[in-house]
């Protein structure tokens, strides 16, 4: 008989601290983790390692990387990837999916509603001022019927756990969310090391994930149209999430076209191929709305296509997602998301927000403006982890710089109370360590609205950072969201 | 095909190729430089010859010049200029560095294999490994290298259905082999006598067997003519012979099937196609003396020259649609 291995070490410097996914309290592991736990110790730290740097170089070699700008070229850099994937069990799953399709269902219909009868503001439950003022509201999409009415095709709705547990909507990614080919990714590579864990586990797969999106993207073919053209468009190599768009493309067996390889011609967008023109019939476009068209947008931009916003208005271009959907995802307009869901659906949200305070209501100003140690501050109109306060980590001069912008500025911000992110166990240097993770879950609408089963976690890898961006130092795991009921079989170690 | 990516891939498997050449004429010349010290007394070394002419069959000795001075060309610096300065685009860290990212820009396309094998070697060049590698020993630098060319062209062709994508691959890939293969006959016949009698001394035997492994045909070459290294017999393989991968007619050949593939739904043929048709037939039919008569080396630069326009005819055709 086996005496216990000398690697359970593994745990050794493991601390517990606000809510953590692997154990209700000390050495009480839950219930859906145990196996993973089991396996783990028994698995070891050498082992782990091993397996973990066999990851990074099937990442480099396979040219899953990214972007970083700063120095004098753009460096490559591969997303770190922490072996410990997450679990989901299957109750949580089920609230987070219908929580899920309900959001997004209610954006569609406010997006909507918002460039055509207005009722919403009409009846004053969102401020027409912050709508009309938002950054992301294009008023050339006025009265503009998009097909089948579906705006955001493709979102990813940024969750995160509160100290009990429970999931709240960090954040809605309406416009060109990325991040799901390391979804696609983190699994394959996961089954590539780790075989035996999957037989333990019944996990959803999400290998569907590409057929659905390409399901959805003909779904917006111009009518008359059976077999619709469809192509992924991208603002190039040198964009951050290039990977990305060259795997879905890649995926879905469709073209990755640049702007300079599509034009417009007698009110219908073609490819320059070598064969002469050929037609498009849907772009699933990786371009910010301001790029898309130079005649309609910014005319500086050198990414778009010329007539592109032409074709979209004629009905002979599906676009997904659709212009204009940056009024959905404002960070001014987040906190009236549940009225949202309330107004058109007559439901209760079944995902909470973050509570969030507001500068432009006298009584949230003071509020943020005395509390500003504690609370997490975010410029309504900027992403990725940049131009944010985190009250807890700030310095004086930080916070009088925030108060005095919030002052100028008070549409500009919002305010939330910190909250420290569930914790996960990640492999940092032969031990594992909580660290705080997000759940990135990408949804789809087309026909219908299907949820990616499970999502990109991402985990703040420095001790103690709040932070999981990518940009700023984030890693990821792979995300299981288990079955109920027994693993289609089980072998033994 | 979008054109984009047909003119990429094109050029990936041009530089793929360009590069493996790079190798193995570097690796030729370290060798032949070894030899020809020990048996030309009156030059021991002093002008690496047999190196220094890669950078004219490349075309570069200007731009080395350029960086490095003009007078004595020293061993080591030739080597650095044409394997890791990244100043130089005839290197091989740069053509292989353009390869992977044209491949990163169509890796859609490409086969993961494939493109993996690429995005690996660029790593890899990039990286210590290699540059230890190179200090240790260049020949077993540039021997992998090699290797790692001649892999990628296996995996474009064991992993590849054969369509466009394939023969763009192929139309870049042959094209430039049939380019490299006139200039390096041009440059290595410079200083050799045409087509007259040679003297049989050994260092001339030396020069011709080193032709043919700058071509890898030393052993494919021995095999068909019976170990009798000369002249005539070595141009004529090397120009005409029909079933050798790396001659020029063979080179041809492939470059004229790929392109009718390409074409085959089109109806009409290019000028880029009938170019490369007079070409293929010319080296089908010519009597292997006309060559002599004509002058080798005009009849080299004829091939060049068709290879140009060709290469011009191919880019009108489909990448500027």
């Amino acid at each position: 008989m086996a005496t216990t291995p000398p690697q359970t070490r593994l745990f050794d410097r493991y601390a517990l601290a606000g809510y953590d996914e692997m154990f209700a309290g000390p050495g009480q592991v839950r219930p859906h983790y145990r196996a993973l736990h089991d396996r783990l110790v028994r698995l070891g730290p050498e082992e782990l390692e091993h397996r973990h740097r066999a990851a990074d170089l099937m990442m480099r070699n396979q040219g899953i990387t990214f972007t970083v700008y700063g120095r004098e070229q753009g460096v490559e850099r591969i997303i770190p990837f922490d072996p410990v994937p997450r679990l989901i069990s299957p109750s949580e799953w089920d609230r987070i999916e219908q929580g899920l399709i309900q959001r997004v269902r209610a954006l569609n219909l406010f997006i909507h509603d918002v460039y055509h009868e207005r009722h919403i503001l009409r009846d004053r439950v969102v401020p027409s001022e912050l709508i009309l003022g938002a950054s992301g509201y294009r008023r050339e999409c006025v009265g503009l019927r998009v097909p089948r009415d579906i705006y955001v095709h493709v979102s990813g709705i940024d969750l995160i756990r509160d100290a009990d547990g429970t999931f709240l909507v960090l954040e809605d990614n309406c416009r060109t969310p990325s991040g799901v080919s390391y979804v696609l990714k983190n699994r394959q590579v996961m089954k590539q090391l780790f075989p035996l864990l999957f037989a333990e586990h019944n996990i959803r797969p999400i290998d569907d994930y590409t057929t659905n999106l390409l399901a959805v993207l003909r779904h917006i073919g111009p009518p008359g149209v059976d077999e619709p053209v469809v192509a992924v468009l991208t603002p190039g190599v040198y964009n951050s999430a290039y990977f990305e768009h060259s795997f879905l493309a890649r995926r879905m067996g469709v073209e990755l076209v640049e702007g300079r390889d599509l034009f417009f011609d007698s009110g219908q967008l073609f490819m320059r191929t070598i064969r002469g023109p050929q037609r498009v019939d849907v772009l699933y476009r990786r371009i910010d709305d301001d790029f898309l068209d130079p005649m309609t947008f910014r005319p500086d931009s050198q990414l778009g296509v010329p007539g592109l916003v032409a074709a979209y208005r004629t009905g002979r271009l599906g676009l997904a997602n659709a212009i204009g959907t940056g009024v959905a995802d404002d960070k001014g307009v987040y906190p009236f998301v549940p009225e949202i869901i309330r107004y058109y659906l007559k439901e209760d949200p079944i995902l909470p927000n973050v509570e969030t305070f507001r500068p432009q209501i006298p009584a949230h100003r003071q509020h943020i403006l005395a509390n500003l140690h504690q609370l997490v501050v975010k410029a309504v109109d900027a992403s990725g982890g940049y131009g944010m306060l985190i009250g807890p980590a700030s310095t004086a001069e930080q916070r009088a710089e925030f108060a005095r912008r919030i002052a100028d500025n008070p549409r500009g911000y919002i305010a939330q109370p910190t909250i420290t992110l569930s914790q996960h166990p990640t492999l940092v240097d032969h031990h594992l360590e909580g660290r705080h993770v997000d759940l990135r879950p990408f949804v789809l609408c087309g026909e219908t609205v299907k949820v990616l089963a499970g999502g990109l976690t991402r985990v703040a890898l420095p001790r103690g950072s709040l932070v999981v961006n990518s940009s700023q130092g984030g890693g990821t795991k792979d995300t299981w969201v288990l079955r109920a009921g027994p693993p289609k079989r089980s072998e033994a170690p | 095909m979008l054109s984009r990516v047909a003119e990429n891939l094109y050029w990936i498997s041009r530089y793929v190729e360009r590069a493996e050449n790079v190798a193995r004429l570097l690796d030729v010349g370290f060798h032949l430089e070894l030899d020809a010290s020990g048996l030309d007394g009156d030059a021991p070394g002093a002008d690496p010859a047999p190196i220094a002419s890669v950078l004219s069959i490349l075309a570069c000795r200007d731009a080395f010049e350029r960086a490095h001075g003009p007078g004595r060309l020293d061993r080591e610096a030739v080597m650095r200029f044409l394997t890791f300065d990244r100043g130089n685009d005839q290197s091989i860290v740069a053509m292989l560095g353009r390869a992977r990212e044209n491949a990163r820009a169509t890796q859609e396309t490409i086969s993961a294999e494939a493109w993996h094998q690429l995005n690996r070697l660029h790593f890899y060049l990039q990286g210590k490994k290699a540059r230890r590698r190179f200090a240790d020993s260049p020949p077993r630098f540039l021997q992998g290298i090699k290797r790692a060319c001649i892999l990628f062209d296996g995996l474009v062709d064991g992993t590849l259905p054969r369509t466009e994508i394939y023969h763009f691959l192929q139309l870049g890939r042959h094209l430039e082999r049939a380019n490299q293969i006139s200039r390096i006959l041009s440059v290595k016949l410079h200083g050799l006598r045409e087509g007259g009698p040679v003297v049989e001394s050994p260092l001339r035997i030396v020069h011709w067997s080193s032709l043919l492994w700058s071509c890898a045909a030393y052993e494919a070459y021995l095999r068909d003519y019976h170990d009798r290294v000369d002249p005539e017999g070595v141009v004529r393989y090397l120009i005409l012979d029909p079933e050798f991968p790396r001659s020029i007619r063979f080179c041809v050949s492939r470059c004229l099937e790929s392109l009718r593939a390409i074409a085959a739904g089109d109806g009409f043929g290019s000028e880029a196609e009938r170019c490369l048709g007079r070409l293929d037939s010319e080296l089908h039919y010519i009597d292997p003396a006309e060559i002599f008569e004509r002058g080798l080396g005009r009849f080299l630069s004829g091939v060049q020259d068709a290879c140009n326009t060709i290469g011009d005819e191919i880019h009108q055709a489909y990448f500027f649609t």
